[in-house]
């Protein structure tokens, strides 16, 4: 059942671009497309060389990571396609990007169009196009990478997006990247993937984030503090608060995934990306509190075994520690996070629940459970 | 009568569950990281700037001309030891920190260095029959030098002598080792080196403690790290938490195989969930040795001497527990709903306590070798080597504790 393949014809665009400079969410980019030039960012130590510009995939692109790491790959001079069902928008302009950016972005950037399950269409389609990169961003299970590689036999390096998740939880933190994985772990698809990919012998590296936030976040992370504090309710969190996890900017993982484009020193490496320092569920609490410009929230600690909530929720994180050393992605690629724990915060919250956008309605279900109120039943 | 305080009673089989192996499938072999090249080091005062003890939490330094900064190539590390020197070590005549000196004493020794340990207090004290003390002849074996004395007094009890660097591994504030740096000075010491305290870190939400972080500007430590900063054209401050090895004065895996191997229920405040960073002590004495091996990189900067990796206080059990191939039961309490000190009943801080060495790996190049499975088993043999599981003890809180919560404890 082949899905229709409508690769927009929009000419791939490797002309000399004048050099300008896009606000883009904060992050100021210069766009200049030159052959085996240096690309300097001005804000800090974004240094990537773009050597030739490259044909590149993205497996998904629509949805949050690959919206911001589709934009760097463009304003880097890159060809970049987005393999999607179409449900959402190639292109849409965000919070905070300017028309030009976004025209010129929106004018660049390709469509696959087509369901990554159909293994036969992805096989086909990517051998008709022929790709130098994949960044399979959405893929979950090791089946679904197989069609891209038996596809693309010449492919100079696929580029995954894994998770945290795989490692065996532990007394003894942070998760290194030399630490024990968890086979059973509910992201075991990711390490099997992790593992194919190895087993191929393809140019393969692989990126763990811990939970990723910002203005987009489909996830409800931030958004789920926002709506209670927004709603002037106390923030219910599981047993001692004390338990300390860790939150990455989308922007410095986008950053991550461009760093490690043609970087031979990223071959075959795995690096956990996420934030600098870690965070206390409480300190979590107050940082959304802070960065939203919130009074501090009140706080009830509660012991979850003392309630049944369903199937839902109660609160959005692991009730355990997790967290992951960013060390080995910053001595070996040189990358580092741009954003510390409250300023990300800010920047999600201006960008996207402070005016007024969210993915997911508040749902007060489990914390009147857990504050003792009775629902109202119409 | 004390109400009672909540608790969870753990029942946790000595079976090798889920702390940490690290062995990988293959799929993820240990792929050597490639040889790093030197990027130009900034110079030491951009660091020192870096680290200062401003409030704003402070990333590592991004040189505007290359990616990768601040990291040695490996073969820099190696020709700065050729060089040797006389180090002068004040070490402490007690405490959880006097161990430090004897290792490093050791290290630097066997590296062709010459060392003098001047010891507080008398040789003949009582505190001297006391480990690492009463091994000191290991130190005088390798060449070491060792003497006793006021540090007030430093001048005359070192009639002379010059040394290239000094670690002050004594002094909790500036009344304490203004005398041994002034003197330093004086002499032409170089390099001062001095022993901090990860415990001046102001609480924080977001752990872990990373150099340059906000101190508690009262701490006795905090004036000396200012004072030895501006006197010394070299200094490097080490702040370190708790540490494990043998010849430790103070105990701490101890506390914990002391009721284990009892049978007895391991009370913990709190949740247990507190992260705490416990390091073998021989990881702090490399840290110090690549701080005067190369004096240049260290230069100006403040070091967390602790181990890479946090453990929680219910791991620090576990871990102990299959060390010693026994179970462990660990019982939770709140100390004030208890009435007792929790400082008296329990080791470690009841509280995230976790600082991180990242400025050691950065600037010095230096790895983290702890790791407490297996140097736990080490430290069991020793505890079972040296008859303290035999010894007759009374565990006067512990039984407060548990009474409280009316835990029953087999006899």
């Amino acid at each position: 059942m082949a899905s229709m393949a409508a690769v927009q014809a929009k000419q791939p665009s490797f002309s000399v671009l004048p050099s300008s400079l896009s606000d883009f969410n904060g992050i100021r980019l210069t766009t200049s497309v030159q052959y085996k030039r240096k690309v300097l960012h001005p804000r800090g130590a974004l240094h990537v060389s773009a050597s030739a510009a490259k044909k590149i995939l993205i497996m998904g692109g629509t949805r949050f990571i690959g919206i911001f790491l589709s934009r760097f790959l463009v304003k880097e001079g890159h060809q970049v396609t987005l393999f999607t069902r179409g449900k959402a928008p190639i292109a849409q302009q965000l919070p905070g990007e300017s028309d030009t950016g976004f025209a010129d972005f929106s004018s660049k950037i390709l469509h696959l169009k087509g369901d990554r399950k159909d293994f036969e269409f992805v096989k086909s389609s990517l051998a008709a196009e022929g790709f130098d990169v994949v960044y399979d961003i959405n893929g979950r299970e090791a089946a679904e990478a197989e069609p891209i590689l038996d596809a693309l036999p010449n492919l100079e390096q696929y580029i995954y997006c894994s998770s945290a998740g795989v490692y065996l939880k532990s007394d003894y933190l942070p998760h290194f990247e030399i630490d024990a994985v968890d086979p059973k772990s509910r992201h075991k698809g990711k390490l099997e993937t992790e593992s194919l990919l190895e087993a191929r012998g393809v140019n393969w590296t692989s990126l763990r984030p811990v939970y990723i936030y910002g203005p987009l976040n489909y996830n409800p992370v931030e958004e789920w503090f926002f709506h209670r504090l927004k709603a002037g309710r106390p923030i219910p969190i599981p047993n001692s608060g004390m338990q300390v996890t860790q939150l990455g900017h989308v922007k410095d993982l986008a950053t991550a995934f461009v760093k490690v484009l043609g970087n031979e020193k990223a071959s075959k490496e795995v690096f956990n990306i996420s934030g600098e320092k870690y965070v206390t569920f409480d300190g979590l609490a107050k940082a959304c509190a802070k960065a939203a410009g919130f009074p501090e929230p009140e706080i009830i600690h509660f012991n979850p075994k003392e309630f049944d909530f369903g199937k839902k929720k109660p609160f959005p994180f692991r009730d355990q520690h997790f967290f992951a050393s960013i060390e080995k992605a910053k001595s070996v690629l040189g990358w580092k996070p741009e954003f510390a724990l409250v300023e990300g915060l800010a920047d999600s919250y201006n960008l996207d629940f402070g005016r007024g956008t969210y993915r997911k309605e508040a749902d007060f279900s489990t914390d009147d459970i857990i504050l003792g109120k009775s629902l109202v039943l119409a | 009568m004390a109400t009672l305080a909540s608790s969870s009673s753990i029942v946790f089989t000595a079976n090798p569950s889920s702390s940490t192996s690290t062995s990988s499938s293959a799929a993820r072999s240990l792929a050597l990281p490639p040889r790093l090249t030197l990027s130009s080091l900034s110079s030491s005062t951009t660091l020192s700037s870096l680290f200062s003890n401003s409030p704003t939490s402070v990333a590592y330094s991004t040189s505007s001309r290359r990616v990768l900064t601040c990291i040695p190539a490996f073969s820099v590390v190696k020709a700065s030891a050729a060089e040797k020197k006389k180090v002068l070590i004040v070490n402490t005549d007690s405490g959880g920190h006097a161990v430090i000196g004897f290792y490093f004493a050791k290290q630097l020794l066997g590296s062709g260095h010459e060392v003098t340990v001047l010891t507080v207090g008398e040789e003949s004290s009582d505190k001297m029959k006391k480990p690492p003390f009463n091994r000191f002849s290991e130190i005088v074996s390798a060449n070491g030098r060792t003497v006793w004395g006021d540090p007030a007094d430093i001048g005359k009890v070192l009639e002379g002598a010059t040394f290239d660097a000094v670690l002050d591994n004594n002094g909790k504030d500036l009344d304490a080792v203004r005398p041994v740096a002034d003197w330093a000075k004086s002499s032409g010491v170089k390099q001062f080196l001095f022993i901090s305290s990860a415990g001046i870190y102001k609480p924080t939400d977001e752990p872990p403690h990373v150099e340059g972080d906000v101190v508690k500007a009262d701490a006795g430590h905090v004036g000396v790290e200012k004072y030895i900063s501006e006197i010394f054209e070299s200094w490097a401050v080490f702040r370190p938490q708790y540490m494990i090895g043998s010849g430790n004065n103070k105990d701490c895996e101890e506390w914990f195989f002391d009721r284990i191997v009892r049978g007895r229920p391991v009370p913990i405040p709190g949740s247990g969930m507190q992260l705490t960073n416990i390091a073998h002590v021989r990881d702090l004495s490399s840290m110090l040795t690549l701080a005067v091996e190369n004096a240049a990189a260290a230069n100006g900067n403040i070091f967390n001497c602790v181990s890479d990796r946090a453990v929680t206080l219910d791991g620090m059990a576990r871990l102990c527990a299959q060390a010693a191939g026994l179970p462990v039961e660990i019982v939770h309490y709140d100390p004030k709903a208890v009435g007792i000190d929790a400082k008296k009943a329990f080791p470690f801080r009841n509280m995230h306590f976790y600082a991180e060495p990242r400025a050691a790996k950065e600037i010095l190049g230096w790895k983290g070798t702890t790791n407490l499975p297996e140097d736990l088993k080490e430290r069991c043999n020793e505890y079972v080597q040296i008859g303290r599981d035999k010894k007759e003890m009374k565990f006067e809180i512990d039984d407060k504790i548990l009474a409280s919560l009316k835990v029953p404890v087999a006899v």
